[in-house]
């Protein structure tokens, strides 16, 4: 009995103090959603503009210098068959929130990375937290964001990109902690300075372990496209949840399959580039 | 060594300690009152003594060589030089300015102008090309790229790597990136080198050609350098002067002949045991005054005999013996005959042992 009281009192508290955030933090939050929402309507415009061959055509490009010929054959192939399956306005959609989350998360994440590495306690303290975000089921941050944000992309985004951020943290701390003590000892006796020691030393040997973080968040934000698709953010999550209540299957497994190749072009694109930067320069 | 002794002191450690530990200034507070011995501060503060004690003077022109094993303590001693470990008690002075009361400015541009350093692990930017590699320190100082590249590029052809600009460290082998690391430091032109056991990975023939390069530019270049190492043999070819560390203290400081000649103590004269005399040994230490030679062969005539000079090795004695008839060199310096070398002297001087008396058999100390 005693122990109902605590939980319904802990529940009631959970319910007002999240009205009361949305009560009186409704300026805030209004411009949070229209900072999210303008921002992947922007790069969804961009996605939008050319037809579907011609954005083939560069993914094309971009994987034939990356990586070679054969998949860069293969990568346009997948592409437009998204196309003929009748999904492209979807897939442009999905490769927005995905993009638009993944380089809003970065834009917390390297940073927050960089003094990590720096400050083992800050990493020690931070820790915690990320493995929090990391094990609980990624529904839960759906629901105080439809109610501080709304039903909509903008939800989708914010889920997305608190989804993305921990490998980005954690990669980039590792990258920027792991420098080897010898070049650090060099810097010193070369009398460097701090500035120059971040920039000079510790972010080049850092680099394929920040391309790591970022590869991964990327695919982390993959994983929550279909999740988003409950919230309203639009495109192949939000085909799939509709088919899904309509027991539509074929539909649902045409739109998997675009996921599929979404995310198997843009991983091998990111990995490639990390990888290349580092056989240009043994 | 004469010129040595007038030089300018450029590194002066006076009574240098470290230790290391979570309680190490408790550990060296009781050191310095109650004089504890290092096991006694491992005991007792689960501290361990890096260095102890320990006074040296570099002065200008000099290579001077510290050897000790694994463990000694000459990786600590040498990073004290530049500041790289922080001495737990005791000063070092570099050119005349205590490093301790240096503000970070200034000590950095004490390191960037002042003290190169070489490591045995190189430590070439595996992302930069040998050129660039060089420039590092000249980056770092916030020279033009220009100006940089030129002065690298300078540095480069004084180690022999003038066509290897362009490669990138994985492309050159151990002995090629190890002069990039020695080119890196002379790129800035610092008056003290620190070579902290550059050469000990490398293979033995490499390591030969490199010891006698390096000594003939950093001399070419007016350098002065402080060389660890733990090998005798390198010590001896390099330095002008040594000293032998052995748990964290220095137990001897000499030129090679006065170490080889005279160990302080059984663990010096372990390690000299093996040492090759035949370079290292001169005429003056191993010849007798004329006054005992005549006694021991009286009417000998001192003028009929082979010349040489007190500082010809004993390689050059025996040379000089095979062409006299009867075993004996006369040593002349400034135009009259200082002493005699008789062919025992020379096989007691490859043996190690000081000059002996031709009749008494008495050792001679120099």
């Amino acid at each position: 009995m005693d122990s109902s009281i605590i939980v319904t009192t802990f529940d009631t508290a959970t319910d007002s103090a999240l009205g009361w955030i949305s009560d009186h933090g409704g300026a805030l939050f209004d411009l949070i959603s229209a900072v999210l929402e303008g921002f992947y309507g922007a790069l969804l415009w961009g996605l939008s503009q050319p037809p579907d061959y011609v954005l083939a055509l560069l993914v094309a490009l971009l994987g034939w210098r990356l990586i070679g010929v054969r998949f860069a054959l293969l990568a346009a192939a997948a592409l437009l068959f998204c196309a003929v399956m009748g999904l492209w306005p979807e897939t442009m959609s999905t490769l927005a929130l995905v993009i638009s989350a993944t380089i809003l998360a970065l834009l917390v994440a390297l940073p927050t990375g960089v003094v990590a590495g720096y400050l083992p306690r800050l990493d020690a303290a931070i820790g915690p937290a990320l493995d929090l975000v990391q094990t609980l089921p990624p529904y839960i941050y759906l629901l105080p964001a439809i109610a501080l944000l709304g039903y909509g992309p903008a939800t989708a985004l914010a889920a997305t990109v608190i989804v993305a951020m921990p490998p980005a943290i954690r990669l980039t701390a590792l990258g920027i902690r792991m420098t080897p003590p010898e070049y650090i000892e060099l810097g010193h006796a070369c009398g460097i300075t701090p500035l120059q020691m971040f920039f000079k030393v510790r972010l080049p040997f850092a680099v394929p372990s920040i391309m790591a973080g970022i590869n991964q968040s990327l695919m982390m934000a993959f994983g929550m496209v279909v999740i988003a698709g409950i919230v309203g953010s639009g495109g192949l999550g939000a085909t799939i949840y509709d088919s899904i209540r309509t027991l539509d299957i074929a539909k649902s497994i045409d739109a998997a399959i675009a996921i599929v190749v979404l995310t198997m072009v843009l991983d091998r694109l990111t990995q490639s580039a990390s990888r290349a930067r580092r056989e240009d320069n043994p | 060594m004469a010129q040595n002794e007038t030089a300018e002191v450029l590194i002066d450690c006076q009574s240098l300690w470290k230790i290391f530990g979570d309680r190490s200034g408790a550990a060296m507070a009781a050191v310095a009152e109650r004089g504890l011995t290092k096991t006694q501060v491992l005991q007792e503060f689960d501290c361990v003594v890096g260095v102890a004690a320990a006074n040296l003077q570099v002065r200008r022109g000099e290579i001077f060589c510290i050897m000790g094993l694994s463990g000694s303590g000459k990786s600590t001693l040498i990073r004290m030089l530049n500041r790289l470990i922080a001495p737990s008690a005791g000063r070092v002075l570099v050119k005349d300015r205590d490093l301790a009361a240096l503000s970070a400015t200034e000590l950095r541009q004490m390191r960037a102008r002042h003290i190169g350093m070489v490591f045995q692990s190189v430590a070439l930017l595996p992302h930069r090309t040998v050129l660039e590699n060089a420039a590092f320190g000249l980056e770092v100082q916030g020279l033009p790229k220009p100006e940089r590249l030129r002065t690298a590029e300078a540095a480069l052809r004084k180690v022999g790597l003038g066509d290897w600009m362009q490669r990138y460290p994985s492309e050159l082998s151990g002995g090629m990136q190890q002069r990039v690391g020695l080119a890196r430091a002379i790129a800035a032109d610092p008056e003290i080198i620190l070579m902290d056991e550059p050469f000990s990975a490398l293979d033995p023939l490499i390591r030969r050609q490199l010891q006698d390069e390096f000594r003939q530019l950093t001399k070419d270049l007016g350098k002065s350098a402080v060389f660890i190492t733990h090998d005798l043999e390198e010590a001896i070819r390099i330095g002008d002067r040594i000293a032998i560390m052995k748990d964290g203290a220095i137990i001897q400081v000499g030129t090679a002949e006065e170490i080889v000649l005279d160990p302080a103590d059984g663990y010096v004269a372990d390690f000299v045991a093996g040492i090759s005399r035949l370079h290292l040994v001169k005429a003056h230490s191993v010849m007798v005054p004329v006054a005992d030679f005549l006694k021991s062969f009286p009417g000998r005539d001192i003028a009929g005999l082979l010349t040489t000079g007190p500082e010809a090795d004993i390689d050059a004695l025996i040379g000089l013996t095979m062409h006299s008839d009867d075993g004996a060199i006369a040593v002349v310096a400034d135009g009259s005959v200082v002493g005699v070398v008789t062919t025992r002297n020379l096989l007691l001087g490859v043996k190690g042992t000081p000059a002996v008396a031709p009749d008494t058999g008495i050792a001679r100390r120099a």
